[in-house]
């Protein structure tokens, strides 16, 4: 469904020299920097797999993704969803797809509910039957009745998500991009969007591509999980084998009554554990992983206790968001050392 | 394009909706451009109760220029004043992606999102101008003379659009251009006087370069005796073609400028 093979975007950034004088210089000479936003990425998604695609901020997924929706031209490599080039084919590729960017309305801004979806029926051709059958299910589904009548800048933010979702689907696309659709929102509403998203996978078989920071999303949506950083994918396979892969693998937060600049692990534990890379100003909080096969979580606890004073603690599940974060965090200590040798 | 005038219709029915959603905006929009023409045209009035010719050309003849160019304006007022806010509202925050991932043409979708309520002053100014300035000219008002002052007008609308239209555009490598865009905006102002009046500079570039005459004064021109422009007239339609042509095929290049680089 989804052809991704060695897709590059660079963009050519103006860089300028601090402050106004920086700003005069660059109106008469600008020097240019090439900026490469995506690094050569493969991914092949079969039609109707529902994938995970995660990453930090600025590690290349907005615009990934907008090259699959064919708003961005790449800069070389292949891109083909449903046998489409989409940024050749612009109109015909946005026929089948549907999509949710972030917080930005893909609605009418002035005009009702339904009204929208009456344009949209219109602008996307679908057939009177189709389109009240659909509108019918996803007002149940979606709990839409109330809030049809409204126009959508009156709508509260998980309101406003909620038809969005309904929007972009309401076409049955082959295909939906999912942009942090539940950024912002209560857990009610969260779960209310999976189970929907769930819902149209399994009677339309749509193809879903999810970004999202929160992983209780990927888990509960997702089968397969893309990771990337720094515009390179670093891994691509199923959430199973990630967690036995690293599954073991726990973290446990501590807070510590004192700031300490750099933190020693316990003589009996530097073997088994290690000191996650801090991200803390004041050095209050230490992070310790470790591995269930080697020692159990109330060591660790013990020994910190036995060295630090320790105010509070954490103890982190083995879920995917650790992984995530400790492959984050091999990424991007990987990106201090390169710019070390430089 | 059956398809295109149904979506049009049924997008300018949700923008009448609202319009009508709020309105006192409407009243107060509609009157304060009316107000505004009406203070241009009370200056020229002043200005003949002083002098009997401006260069050979009568108060109504004046007034018939001005009319064209108010209600020719008013078409682009009207349907096509989307074309100001490419960049701050469209580009800049982001919203113009929207219009991407749409199966219909963005530039349709762009123009179709607004109706502007306050072109309306204008057109009842530019016709209540045309045709009080009509019965003083020379000439017989037939069906013909009718039907052209009809394409006229359109043809003056157009080129409005097109103008507009091309250095909005400018948008998409600058993210906003309406400063430009006003500045030569303004220079149509020029076309609602006789060009005769201005230097061959001025009177050229309006003509051949940013063709603001033809909106106007050229048109205008057509049904004043002796004026001299009859023949240079006949042109404003294609030149209204022409500069659609050339300003959409710079809205495509401008797209495809976008596409490659982001906002």
């Amino acid at each position: 469904m989804i052809i991704v093979n060695d897709l590059e975007k660079h963009y050519r950034i103006a860089k300028r020299d601090p402050g106004l004088r920086g700003a005069i210089k660059s109106l008469f000479h600008r020097k240019y920097e090439t900026k490469k936003a995506v690094k050569g990425i493969n991914m092949h998604i079969n039609a109707g797999e529902m994938v995970g695609y995660i990453g930090a901020n600025g590690a290349g997924k907005s615009t990934t993704i907008k090259m699959l929706t064919g708003i961005l031209t790449p800069t070389s490599g292949e891109v083909k969803v449903n046998g489409i080039v989409p940024y050749e084919n612009r109109k015909q590729n946005a026929s089948h797809i549907g999509a949710i960017f972030g917080q930005r309305t893909q609605l009418f801004w002035d005009i009702p509910v339904r009204e929208s979806y009456e344009l949209l029926k219109h602008i996307y051709e679908i057939p009177q039957k189709q389109y009240e059958e659909t509108l019918a299910e996803f007002v149940d589904v979606l709990h839409l009745g109330p809030l049809l009548g409204i126009p959508v800048r009156q709508l509260s933010l998980g309101q406003k998500m909620r038809c969005e979702l309904a929007a972009a689907f309401l076409h049955r696309p082959k295909v939906v991009y999912l942009d942090e659709p539940t950024i912002g929102l209560d857990v009610a509403v969260k779960v209310r969007i999976r189970a929907f998203i769930k819902q149209m996978n399994a009677r339309y078989g749509t193809t879903v591509l999810l970004t999202t920071h929160d992983m209780q999303d990927i888990e509960e949506i997702c089968q397969r999980i893309i990771i990337i950083d720094d515009g390179n994918v670093i891994y691509d396979g199923s959430i199973q084998d990630i967690k036995s892969q690293f599954g073991e693998k726990r973290v446990i937060h501590f807070e510590l009554e004192d700031s300490i600049t750099e933190c020693v692990l316990p003589e009996e534990l530097k073997k088994v554990a290690k000191i996650l890379p801090r991200t803390d100003e004041d050095h209050h909080n230490v992070s310790i992983s470790f591995s269930n096969k080697d020692i159990s979580g109330a060591e660790v606890i013990h020994s910190m206790m036995n060295q630090y004073s320790v105010a509070d603690l954490t103890i982190a599940d083995a879920k995917i968001e650790t992984i995530v974060e400790e492959i984050y965090g091999r990424g991007m200590k990987g990106r201090v050392h390169h710019e070390e040798i430089h | 394009m059956i398809r295109y005038m149904k979506l049009y219709y049924l997008f300018c029915k949700q923008n009448l909706k609202v319009m009508m959603e709020y309105r006192m905006d409407f009243l107060l929009g509609v009157l304060s451009v009316m107000l505004q023409q009406f203070a241009g045209i009370f200056f020229v009035k002043i200005v003949f109760d002083h002098i009997h010719e401006l260069n050979g050309w009568t108060f109504y003849e004046i007034l018939f220029i001005y009319g064209i160019a108010a209600t020719g304006r008013s078409i682009h007022h009207i349907f096509f004043d989307n074309l100001w806010t490419l960049g701050w509202q469209y580009i800049r925050p982001g919203k113009f992606d929207r219009l991407l991932i749409r199966p219909i043409n963005p530039l349709f979708h762009f123009i179709a999102d607004r109706l502007q309520q306050d072109g309306f002053g204008q057109l009842f100014i530019g016709i209540i101008v045309i045709s009080t300035a009509m019965p003083h000219l020379d000439i017989s008002w037939g069906v013909l003379e009718f039907a052209i002052l009809v394409v006229m007008i359109i043809a003056s609308g157009f080129i409005f659009v097109a103008i507009n239209l091309f250095f909005a555009t400018l948008s998409f490598w600058m993210v906003d251009s309406l400063p430009i865009v006003w500045t030569i905006f303004n220079l149509s102002d020029f076309a609602r006087y006789p060009l005769t009046i201005y230097h061959k500079g001025i009177r050229y570039l309006l003509t051949w370069i940013i063709p603001y005459g033809f909106t106007a004064f050229y048109p205008a021109a057509y049904f004043i005796e002796g004026s001299g422009f009859e023949k240079l007239a006949l042109l404003t339609p294609i030149i209204a073609v022409i500069s659609c042509i050339a300003a959409y095929w710079f809205w495509n290049r401008g797209l495809r400028a976008f596409t490659s680089t982001g906002s």
